[in-house]
């Protein structure tokens, strides 16, 4: 019973090890790199914003292969519904958010469930996914009445303390993206994240092995695009306006998509390692937008044409051959359920 | 109304040549070029760079044509053998990241070094009268242009032994390899002929107004749409559906608005998709 | 004309096939027997270069071609016809042929020789490949192969799909192609109809050469005729 039990905590504190150092070095990273710089804490946060999108779209792309270009969207659905409803209806903030959560979970999981259906491969996922985007950003655009079109809106329910002092927003996103972590470390360990493998490593298999793929599928996918419009909603809330340019693709998605699959797709810190690499890209080449894209650019090749699997997947090789031994993962039962 | 048909049928001709040069590199090795559209531009700003200098256009052109060949060429010995290594999923997904890649290098770089870049060739003369429109001598230019191309490939790919060549290795790649063909020579071949297509789609394009040097992922994702409607891997149904689409985008930029356009012609890729992924021609 | 010494191969680093030494001579129908994943297949498919080997070399005439690229070996003097056939399904029949003869144009001469060897493909000359049927199939496979001039001829398990009047048929014109001098290898799971048409086989067992022999020594041999030819 004790050796159990204590082979419980060994496992769950190896397992969120690399979860606790992250937050270490995001509680730790404000005193010693921002030096009060308003400009640094914004650019932390919009990376800590990129990373929680990032860890929503790992879900859905990284472990069942859904190339979901709509990350905007969802996140636009969860910000967009988050300011309507707090400021039209009656209800409190809280709940204006879980509905717009719960409402990019629908759309998310529902796109997958199209795409399940149709056996649609990435490309077209992809391209559906896109058309959902644009159509959502057209959406926008035409109901001004509702959504305040270009002009945007501004949310009265959003605490000014958050929208002004960058560093309270950079805390509450730490807080999401750790908390964003958990869940997807949670989901990694029990049979979920078994399936999810099995699924992207051979989907046949998978199948003649009794894995439904569909319904993990479409369950990553509601899952990841509950992350990503909580992340909208959020955003929203924090800094007290949106328009349809804070959410469109050429601004969000494409972005997403490189800094995941440069982190490393399915893996956990992938996305957070992409965003962190990306953030320091932009400051450090503040003066040319140009000049960024090419070195995103140059970044991705690099990384896929060295090794395909991502930063931390290099990482990790890189590592288990200096050290000599192969790091055996832990053997993962598919839990009871 | 005419009018605007006959406008739609000059774009669409261009579009079915970027459809084609498009397709044609998905049905060989399974690739969507992501930096298709940055190939454009940069045969555009070389043509216009060449210009500027004094050179005659028809030379410019060719120089353009030849380094948009070029450069396809480079990336498919670079970038491309990695990915052909891989199958299935795996290279679809390393080919799109990897040409995304290169987009973002090649869109980059000429952006930044050339942030006004813009070709427009300016064909003089009056309007030529079409089924009782007038036209611009420069859209009759680009539509002779685009169908004299159109008339090459066909004659390439139907009676030239290397086109056949070229047919059988998408149809049956082993069988391909099997007579003596060498499918990654081919693919090389065809990628450079892409490049030379997208070349061509510069000069025409720019004959009907400028090409600037931000029209890299527009063209990408006219080249995208055009080469899912028509179905991916066929050339007839690439250019095909280059020419209806032309002539829906022109009459919906006319009467509904450009905003709309780009949706509702994503919006024909995205119904093709669910209701007949094989597109128009593809099997 | 072609010798495998010592060849191993298969698939993932796993040995399909293992220490494979075989011969054949120049005017000779060879056939190698075996059951249903004795590794014909494989041994096959890296003589033609599909399939890299892992140990062991291939040499054509003194030529090495120990994994060469599969389309080198093609233009090397060896045609291989898989039992998948491998066609060019929206392709005419004849374009198939001409194919065949890549990257020389057809010779109207070899192309009339194919079609005194396969009347029936003279009339289909027009027809969409993909809608033929198995037989035709088969024959346009055979006929493609034979479009190149090839020195060597390498058939697997040419009867696949086929009807037994039809199979007949195929090996009857295996037979007339020996006859015009053609070298052979054919692979057979139906030893009867191989060993009919060769002049040696070799018996392939779990990846490695059980026996070999002239075809009418191994017809009588007690083990084949008890594990192949259903005899007691």
């Amino acid at each position: 019973m004790g050796g159990a039990s204590r082979r419980g905590a060994r496992l769950a504190g190896r397992a969120l090890l690399p979860i606790v150092a992250v937050a270490v070095i995001l509680v730790a990273l404000p005193p010693l790199w921002f030096g009060d710089s308003p400009y640094t804490t914004s650019l932390a946060v919009r990376a800590l914003v990129f990373a929680s999108y990032g860890i929503g779209f790992n879900l859905i792309f990284g472990c069942t292969n859904q190339l979901f270009l709509c990350v905007g969207a969802l996140a636009g659905i969860g910000g967009y519904s988050t300011a309507i409803l707090a400021d039209r209806s009656s209800l409190p903030i809280a709940a204006a958010i879980a509905v717009a959560v719960a409402g990019a979970a629908l759309i998310g999981g529902l796109l997958s469930w199209i795409a399940v259906r149709r056996s649609l491969g990435i490309i077209f996922t992809g391209i559906v996914t896109l058309v959902f985007s644009l159509a959502f950003a057209n959406f926008l655009l035409g109901q001004r009445d509702l959504t305040g079109s270009e002009t945007g809106l501004v949310l009265t329910a959003a605490p000014a303390s958050l929208a002004d002092d960058r560093i309270r927003a950079y805390y509450l996103f730490a807080g999401v993206v750790v908390g964003l972590l958990i869940v997807f470390r949670a989901l990694q360990l029990t049979h979920v994240g078994w399936a999810f493998r099995g699924l992207r490593d051979d989907e046949i298999a998978a199948e003649l092995a009794g894995v439904d793929v569909a319904r993990y599928r479409i369950y990553a996918a509601t899952v990841g695009s509950a992350m990503i419009g909580l992340t909208g909603a959020l955003y929203a809330y924090s800094s007290g306006f949106i328009s349809p340019a804070t959410y469109s693709f050429d601004l969000v998605d494409v972005r997403v998509l490189v800094l995941v699959a440069f982190g490393g797709l399915g893996t956990l810190l992938g996305p957070v390692i992409g965003a962190g690499v990306f953030a320091v890209v932009d400051e450090r080449l503040t003066a040319s937008l140009e000049l960024r894209e090419v070195l995103y650019g140059v970044f991705v090749i690099a990384i896929f044409l060295g090794f395909r699997r991502g930063v931390v997947h290099a990482f990790v090789a890189l590592f288990d051959r200096l050290v000599g031994s192969r790091r055996s993962e832990p053997a993962r039962e598919p839990s009871r359920q | 109304m005419r009018a605007v048909v006959l406008d739609g049928i000059v774009l669409g001709l261009a579009f079915g040549l970027l459809g084609v040069g498009m397709t044609l590199v998905y049905g060989l090795g399974g690739v969507l070029n992501l930096a298709y559209g940055q190939i454009v531009v940069l045969a555009a700003i070389v043509i216009s760079l060449l210009m500027e200098d004094g050179a005659a256009t028809v030379l410019a052109a060719l120089v353009g044509v030849l380094a948009a060949a070029g450069v396809a060429v480079l990336l498919d010995l670079t970038l491309m053998r990695p990915v052909y290594r891989q199958h299935g999923e795996e290279r679809t997904l390393m080919g799109l990241l990897l040409t995304l890649g290169a987009a973002f290098v090649i869109g980059g770089l000429l952006t930044w070094r050339y942030p006004t870049g813009a070709l427009y060739i300016n064909v003089s003369g009056e309007p030529i009268s079409i089924l009782g429109v007038p036209m611009a001598v420069g859209s009759i230019w680009a539509s002779v242009i685009a169908l004299a191309v159109a008339a090459l490939l066909l004659l390439f790919f139907g009676a030239t032994t290397f086109g056949r060549g070229v047919r059988s290795v998408i149809q049956d790649e082993t069988g391909a390899r099997l007579v003596g063909i060498n499918p990654s020579f081919v693919r090389t071949v065809i990628f450079a002929l892409s490049g030379a297509l997208a070349g061509v789609v510069a000069i025409t394009q720019s004959m009907s107004g400028p090409l600037t040097v931000n029209a890299g992922f527009e063209l990408t994702t006219f080249a995208l749409i055009v080469t899912v409607v028509g179905g991916l891997g066929s050339v007839a149904g690439a250019f095909l559906a280059g020419v209806l689409l032309g002539v829906v985008n022109s009459l919906s930029a006319h009467y509904i608005g450009q905003y709309i356009t780009t949706v509702i012609l994503l919006g024909a890729a995205a119904l093709t998709i669910l209701v007949r992924p094989r597109g128009l021609l593809g099997r | 004309m072609l010798e495998v010494v010592g060849l191993a191969a298969g698939y993932l680093g796993e040995r399909v096939v293992d220490g494979i030494d075989v011969e054949v001579r120049s005017g000779e129908a060879v056939a190698i027997v075996g059951s249903n994943g004795a590794g014909k297949t494989t041994l096959f498919r890296a003589i033609a270069g599909l399939l890299s080997t892992m140990e062991g070399r291939v040499v054509l005439d003194g030529k090495e071609l120990t994994r060469r690229p599969a389309h080198r070996i093609s233009r090397a003097g060896v045609a291989y016809v898989p039992a998948e056939r491998h066609l060019f399904p929206a392709m005419t029949l004849k374009s198939n042929l001409v194919l065949g003869a890549y990257p020389r144009r057809p010779d109207p001469e070899t192309l009339e020789l194919v079609y005194d060897l396969f009347p029936r493909l003279k009339e289909r000359q027009r027809q969409q490949a993909g809608t033929l049927s198995g037989g035709e199939q088969q024959m346009v496979a055979v006929a493609r192969a034979l479009m190149a001039r090839p020195r060597l001829l390498m058939l697997d398990e040419p009867t696949t799909g086929l009807s037994p009047a039809i199979a007949q048929l195929a090996f009857e014109a295996f037979e007339e192609l020996k006859k015009q001098g053609m070298t052979l290898l054919i692979a057979e799971q139906q030893v009867p109809l191989a060993l009919s048409v060769a002049d040696r086989g070799y018996v392939l067992e779990n990846g490695r050469i059980r026996l070999e022999g002239a075809s009418d020594e191994l017809e009588r041999n007690p083990e084949v005729r008890r594990a192949y030819l259903g005899v007691a």
